[in-house]
């Protein structure tokens, strides 16, 4: 991997801890929702599949080394074995499916790729790891654990959309920052 | 071998627009000013010495090396302080931020540390090894890059309006700092102040040389420029 | 360096990394394993009892959990509801003994001593082209990033409140995106221009010798 990759790599990681410090929105249940999946959709969208992956990769490694850069302050190896574990864990897969999916949609607009690419890999593939995680942590079985999980949706679907509108507004200024859109 | 930097009707063109025309140089005074405006060409001749760009045409010896054979060879003879200390610090810590030129030398990590320690005490600054880079003032960070840049020993060191983000104090302090460096000095400068004790200074317009010689001419002509007409 | 990690001297302190890692998968494998309420109490005590040895203070750590009391009462409630009280404590009680457990491998291994426990796991990564001196490296680039992205938030926090503010503080990720890349186009200059992350092993005349 060249340097520049290197770079982007650990800028993308630093981005979401960054986005951590954004004031979670507290949601119904108590369960807050932070700006920091938006980074990771991102990641996926603008780095593409694999330097996303490993940005995401990084960012994992280095919380559970005992960084407290999960929103809130949350860090240490103690994340990876609560109830939420999953959703931190998918990271790295939720920017790999994203990049691939905006990639495969490159001939749309960027609205659609990148709106798309951000539901599958940062809903769909990032709650099957969130859910997974649940079940395993706390041994409530796969209905219940749907329904638990099932409180985060409304929150993430607005980053979906965020993450599109972003996008396309960084695309517009600069367009070769988005490598998930190079022929 | 020279010691000098020769340019010979170099041309730089950028996503089809001309920004360095025909210039003819040669540059072996020990600190060289370089000023104009604002996209006169300015931060591209400089990053024409060590690689970072290459010529379109015309070709470039800097003390007998090539810059085209890439950064990473110039960066044993030019020394780069960029603008912003964010943009260039990049260890977490001052001492890992000065072995990191000197590891990349060939040294081993312990003889890479002796250095940059001697190189922090030769300063007076030892007290700033363990330091996280982001606890220091902008003045103290510039000056990391500037120290993590010469514990490689260049021979030229350029810098791209290294003072724009600082106080007038700390500008005086490195300034003088800077010149009494044993290196070339090649440096952008807006604040025209500090370059008045410089050998030479160049006045950039448009990618061509307007003005050439000793600062205060050239300086003179250059705010009378500026005082005519101008308008955003 | 901003870790969760805690300056002291203790016994906890003095045990090898990587002995702590394993002992805590250990655990944890062995937690799901256990079915008596007794026994899963009595390693909630030895995990708080350990908490205790690190000074007077040790107990305020366990706050760290603070953020997940909501979900603990949601689920605790659930369990309790669908399965039985028993089961409900059973669980809680796996959860925050782990949770405090790992937590505490964090406040007692520095960052730099958990990297080289787990460095040897990166090796084989080198057959698909990632060195492990690259790796180091840009963990490091990452930590010392981390800070500037969110002065450069915060600046971009305070301007927009300077204007009025509003709802949609999310506009910002636009902006803090754009300051991102420009400035790994910056440092990806900067690295260049000191020569780039070579090699340790490999001198620089080795690298351009053509």
């Amino acid at each position: 991997m060249k340097d520049q990759a290197l770079v982007q790599v650990a800028l993308y990681a630093a981005l979401v801890a960054a986005l951590g410090l954004i004031p979670p929105v507290p949601f119904v249940t108590g369960i807050p929702i932070t700006a920091q999946t938006l980074g990771v959709m991102l990641a996926g969208v603008m780095l593409g599949p694999w330097r996303g992956c490993l940005s995401m990769l990084l960012f994992v490694a280095v919380v559970a080394l005992g960084a407290p850069l999960l929103s809130g302050g949350r860090g240490g190896l103690g994340v990876f074995v609560s109830p939420t574990a999953g959703f931190i864990i998918g990271f790295p897969a939720a920017a790999l499916v994203s990049g691939v999916v905006a990639r495969l949609l490159q001939r749309q607009s960027i609205l659609i790729a990148a709106g798309v690419g951000a539901f599958i890999g940062g809903i769909l593939v990032l709650y099957v790891f969130g859910i997974v995680g649940f079940k395993w942590v706390t041994g409530n079985d796969w209905l219940r654990s749907v329904q638990v999980m099932a409180v985060y949706v409304p929150g993430d679907s607005l980053k979906v959309v965020l993450t599109a509108l972003v996008a396309q507004a960084v695309y517009k200024g600069l367009p070769g920052a988005v490598a998930t859109r190079q022929a | 071998m020279t010691f000098t930097i020769e340019l010979n009707q170099v041309h730089l063109k950028r996503d089809d627009q001309t920004v360095l025309s025909d210039l003819t140089l040669t540059l072996s005074e020990r600190r060289i000013g370089l000023i104009g405006d604002n996209g006169s060409g300015k931060s591209s001749l400089v990053r024409l010495l060590n690689g970072l760009l290459q010529p379109s045409q015309g070709t470039l010896r800097v003390r007998g090396h090539n810059p085209a054979d890439g950064p990473e060879v110039m960066s044993d003879q030019v020394g780069f302080i960029f603008q912003n200390p964010d943009h260039q610090l990049i260890f977490p810590t001052v001492i890992e931020e000065l072995m990191f030129g000197l590891r990349n030398q060939g040294l081993s990590k312990s003889d890479a540390r002796d250095r940059a320690e001697g190189c922090l005490r030769e300063h007076h600054r030892l007290d700033w090894a363990e330091r996280p880079v982001h606890s220091l003032s902008e003045g103290q960070k510039q000056w990391v890059c500037i120290m993590a840049v010469l514990v490689m020993n260049p021979a030229v060191l350029i810098l791209d309006e290294p003072f724009s983000a600082l106080d007038l104090p700390t500008r005086q302090f490195l300034t003088r700092w800077l010149l009494g460096l044993p290196q070339q000095l090649i440096m952008i400068s807006h604040d025209l102040d500090v370059l008045s004790a410089f050998d030479r200074v160049l006045w950039l317009e448009q990618g061509r040389i307007r003005g050439d010689g000793a600062p205060d001419a050239v300086i003179a002509d250059y705010r009378s420029a500026c005082s005519g007409d101008f308008t955003l | 360096m901003m870790t969760l990690y805690v300056h002291r001297q203790s016994w906890l302190h003095r045990r090898s990394a990587g002995l702590k890692l394993l002992l805590l998968m250990a655990t944890s494998i062995t937690l799901y394993a256990l079915t008596s309420l007794w026994a899963a109490g009595l390693a909630l005590i030895v995990v708080l009892l350990a908490y205790r040895s690190l000074g007077p203070a040790g107990w305020s750590y366990l706050w760290v959990v603070k953020a997940l009391i909501p979900m603990f009462v949601l689920i605790f409630a659930l369990q309790a509801w669908s399965q039985s009280v028993s089961v409900a404590t059973l669980m809680l009680l796996r959860m925050l003994t782990l949770i405090w457990l790992a937590n505490l491998v964090t406040l007692t291994t520095r960052m730099d001593a958990m990297m080289d426990a787990v460095m040897p796991l990166l090796a084989p990564l080198r057959r698909v082209g990632i060195a492990p001196h690259r790796i180091a490296f840009t963990v490091a680039l990452f930590v010392r990033f981390v800070p500037v992205l969110m002065a450069v938030l915060n600046s971009l926090l305070e301007a927009w409140k300077s204007r009025g503010g509003g709802r949609a503080v999310w506009r910002l990720a636009i902006p803090m995106l754009i300051n991102a890349i420009r400035m790994s186009d910056h440092v990806a200059q900067a690295l260049a221009a000191r020569g780039g992350v070579r090699s340790p092993d490999t001198p620089v005349s080795m690298v351009h010798s053509q």
